[in-house]
């Protein structure tokens, strides 16, 4: 026994299974994550994949994701990988920025910062 | 349950877009702090659960009053609107976290390298990694107190930058002065300019 508590890690290894990476195609740090449209949840779901699903009704970054579940980074996409595969959420690839970001998008960001 | 072939009940306006900022430079130069001090939120600090740990001794020469370090990632938030979000990333400050890098930096907007007048050197692997991916910057000169007024000029000819490339001083404690850093970046970034 080192003494330390293993609670947390316990946790977090019952989560994922003990799997570092997740399921499927791999994705952004801020690729957005949206709650799939069929309202019909799994009864099973653990309490982390129902916090996701209500989040995410609002397309929400996977940074915030993590934020929101107080989770480490690479736990939290485990979950979305799990979710994904299920069907329960669309996790969208990020477009290349210089596409993104349009005349209308770059004025709202200076204005948004010069608004701080 | 049934799969959700045909989104529907989701559909937004415009579609959601997540803008990434890296945050750059040696270790103890400011990056956590530039994060906090404009993050909307408390940033957050994450691990990536290492099964390699590295063992090392961070040099905190020159760097009296730090003593914890960014160990994986800390990350800070500005809302624009809803829909429309700037996330700052601060990158790990020490050498063996490099990996981390790639990840990070795939897909960002552009980056702001941290630079201590101190410690100048410090920041060059940050100014080389964003230089060969092509990945816009700018250097913010951090002015610690104590440390001594540089001129743009004399830190942009140390760090051998082209004259296109910004080169602000900052106080990373000031939010208006990171503020002017993230404008002038993303200025940089999207009018080449």
């Amino acid at each position: 026994m080192t003494g330390e508590d293993p609670g947390p890690l316990i946790r977090l290894y019952g989560l994922t299974g003990g799997r570092a990476r997740p399921q499927g195609e791999s994705f952004d740090l801020v690729a957005i994550v949206v709650t799939a449209g069929d309202p019909a949840e799994p009864a099973d779901l653990i309490p982390e994949h129902r916090a996701v699903l209500a989040l995410c009704r609002r397309p929400t970054p996977v940074a915030d994701v993590a934020a929101h579940l107080r989770l480490p980074l690479n736990i939290t996409r485990v979950i979305l990988g799990d979710l994904r595969r299920d069907g329960l959420v669309r996790i969208e690839r990020p477009r290349p920025m210089a596409q993104a970001i349009d005349e209308r998008i770059y004025r709202e960001v200076l204005d948004g910062l010069r608004s701080l | 349950m049934g799969y959700a072939a045909f989104e529907t009940g989701t559909a937004t306006v415009a579609p959601a877009l997540a803008i990434k900022i890296l945050i750059a430079g040696g270790f103890g130069v400011g990056k956590t702090t530039m994060v906090g001090t404009i993050s909307e939120i408390r940033p957050l600090h994450t691990e990536e659960l290492l099964s390699d740990r590295g063992i090392g001794v961070d040099d905190t020469s020159g760097v009296e009053s730090k003593v914890t370090t960014t160990v994986a990632l800390d990350f800070g938030r500005i809302t624009i609107r809803e829909g429309l979000w700037l996330y700052l990333f601060g990158t790990p400050g020490q050498d063996r976290f490099w990996f981390m890098w790639d990840e990070l930096a795939l897909g960002a907007l552009g980056a702001v390298v941290l630079a201590d007048t101190r410690r100048l050197q410090d920041c060059f692997p940050a100014v080389d990694y964003f230089e060969q991916r092509e990945i816009p910057f700018v250097v913010g000169v951090n002015c610690f107190d104590g440390a001594r007024r540089y001129e743009p000029g004399k830190v942009r000819r140390a760090l051998g930058l082209g004259e296109h490339i910004p080169v602000v001083l900052c106080d990373v404690r000031d939010r208006r002065s990171v503020r002017d850093v993230l404008t002038t970046l993303v200025t940089y970034a999207v009018k080449g300019a």
